[in-house]
């Protein structure tokens, strides 16, 4: 038997390592436990059973700090300008084996860092960071709670958490923000009090439970620092409107509507398109205002045309639905599908 | 103390010349695996005193055992329940015997059978193993002394 232990302890480290690959093991037996070997002996003297001797010896089990933050799913979250309650989402697992509190660290990224679900890199900041507990459907909404930290997670449980914050105003379509999430084990005990900062036992081994941390590096901290973290980004997806003011003389007290002129009495049709470039969101409740110059009188019999199409500077279709109120004009054309080209067209005279 | 006094005196009538106290000395000692890699990149195991001590580390349990008496001891068995946190790995050497059923079968890991989780019987693995056994066929002559290894995993 000794034979094979040298065997074991000798060169051949490779060999052990695979004989000795556990199972994925996350928390395993709870920090502090006491483990207990006891061996006996039974024996004769003669033909006499004597008493059977035991011996034993106590080990503690200590206290293994580690913990993964992952991102839940590898997609980018979809924002517009202005959004006031933008969420990323990560699973945070304690996978020590002793109940922790674990704090929330949210941070945007430097600018030109890599997105991490691809397609470009950081080009702004989102606003301050809040942190809530999904209700179970991984999704962010009414139903999920927010939190400041993450409170007595047993050994080997996960959250799920939603990072929540705003998206500025100012920005602008396929623009990305890189955000981290850094957890930090805290100790655990009082329930509803974020606990004091897990540190590794100093010093000398002790043959109580000491800590020690055990953690991996994560996106953005260093290997047995008791923290770790993963990141996420969000992409901008916005309208790109461009809008374009046409004109043509539709007819002239002199010419008619042959070859007519520019000249006072003339109608001329009045024509907006509004273009929603293809690569960006679909816009709604657009609204089109036009300030009437003084020149000219609106020709209420025509009306306003709203949603019609254009083709070779002719705008045409559509329903006459828009409204006058002196002197502005108003065309509503709702929803303007990405790629879409929509137009609000009337007439006026020229005094 | 007063318990064992008391015990070692009701044998004694019964059985006064043959059996003697403590006739055999045992100690049970633990060792934890610790992988340590050389700065040329050898990796080496040592084995250290079980001060630190986490789930999923390899731990080397010694029993020593030693004839302190003046006759041999005859049937000689020594016998280690696993502690529920740690699961057997393998026992070093020929000899030992396995009991997967809280010691009430014995026999060679390959030959004991357990129920697995579909209820259908299935050849027992290292760590089903709820005792580790060593009878001596031999009776261990005064003044002999010896030790038995096995090796189980800190759940």
């Amino acid at each position: 038997m000794t034979n094979m232990m040298r065997k074991l302890a000798g060169p051949s480290a490779l060999v052990i390592a695979s004989m000795w690959a556990m199972p994925a093991m996350a928390a395993g037996t709870a920090a502090g436990s006491t483990i207990t070997n006891t061996a006996t002996v039974n024996y004769q003297v003669g033909t006499v059973a004597q008493t059977a001797i035991n011996a034993s010896n106590n080990i503690t089990v200590d206290r293994r700090v580690t913990l993964t933050v992952v991102q839940l799913g590898t997609s980018t979250t979809s924002v517009s300008p202005g959004q006031t309650q933008a969420a990323t989402t990560f699973t945070v697992t304690n996978t020590s084996n002793a109940t922790l509190d674990l704090g929330l660290t949210a941070a945007n990224l430097a600018t030109s860092t890599a997105a991490p679900n691809g397609g470009g890199n950081d080009a702004f900041d989102v606003g301050a960071f809040t942190y809530y507990i999904d209700d179970g459907d991984n999704v962010f909404d009414a139903g999920d709670t927010l939190v400041t930290h993450l409170d007595e997670v047993a050994a080997d449980a996960a959250r799920v958490v939603h990072v929540v914050a705003s998206i500025p105003a100012g920005a602008t379509n396929g623009q990305k923000a890189a955000v981290s999430l850094t957890a930090q084990a805290k100790e655990g005990g009082t329930a509803g009090t974020e606990g004091a900062v897990v540190t590794a036992t100093a010093g000398a081994n002790t043959a109580g439970m000491d800590t020690v941390l055990a953690d991996t590096a994560g996106s953005d901290d260093a290997a047995t620092d008791g923290r770790h973290s993963a990141r996420d980004d969000y992409t901008v997806a916005a309208p790109v409107l461009t809008v374009t003011k046409i004109s043509r003389v539709i007819q002239d007290p002199i010419n008619g509507t042959t070859n007519p002129k520019m000249i006072p009495g003339a109608t001329v049709e009045y024509c907006i398109t509004v273009a929603n470039a293809a690569a960006g969101a679909t816009a709604s409740s657009v609204v089109i205002t036009d300030s009437l110059p003084t020149q000219t009188t609106y020709v209420s019999a025509f009306g306003v045309f709203e949603g019609g199409t254009v083709a070779g500077a002719v705008c045409s279709g559509g329903t006459a639905t828009g409204t006058f109120a002196s002197p502005t004009v108003t065309g509503n054309l709702g929803t303007v599908a990405a790629g879409a080209t929509e137009t609000v067209y009337f007439r006026v005279t020229i005094n | 103390m007063v318990k064992q006094g008391l015990i070692f005196a009701a044998a004694a009538l019964l059985a006064a010349p043959a059996l003697a106290a403590d006739q055999v000395s045992l100690v049970s000692e633990v060792f934890v695996e610790k992988v340590v890699v050389a700065p040329n990149g050898r990796a080496s195991t040592l084995l250290k005193q079980p001060d630190v001590v986490m789930p999923g580390d390899n731990l080397v349990f010694v029993v020593k055992y030693r004839n302190q008496g003046a006759q041999s001891a005859r049937n000689f068995i020594l016998t280690n329940p696993m502690p529920n946190a740690v699961a057997f790995r393998e026992a070093a050497g020929e000899g030992a015997l396995f009991s997967v059923d809280g010691g009430k079968s014995w026999g060679r890991l390959g030959e004991l059978k357990v129920q697995g989780s579909d209820r259908r019987l299935r050849s027992a693995r290292p760590d089903d193993v709820t005792h580790v056994r060593w009878a001596f066929r031999q009776p261990l002559p005064a003044g002999a002394s010896g030790k038995v290894t096995f090796r189980g995993t800190v759940r």
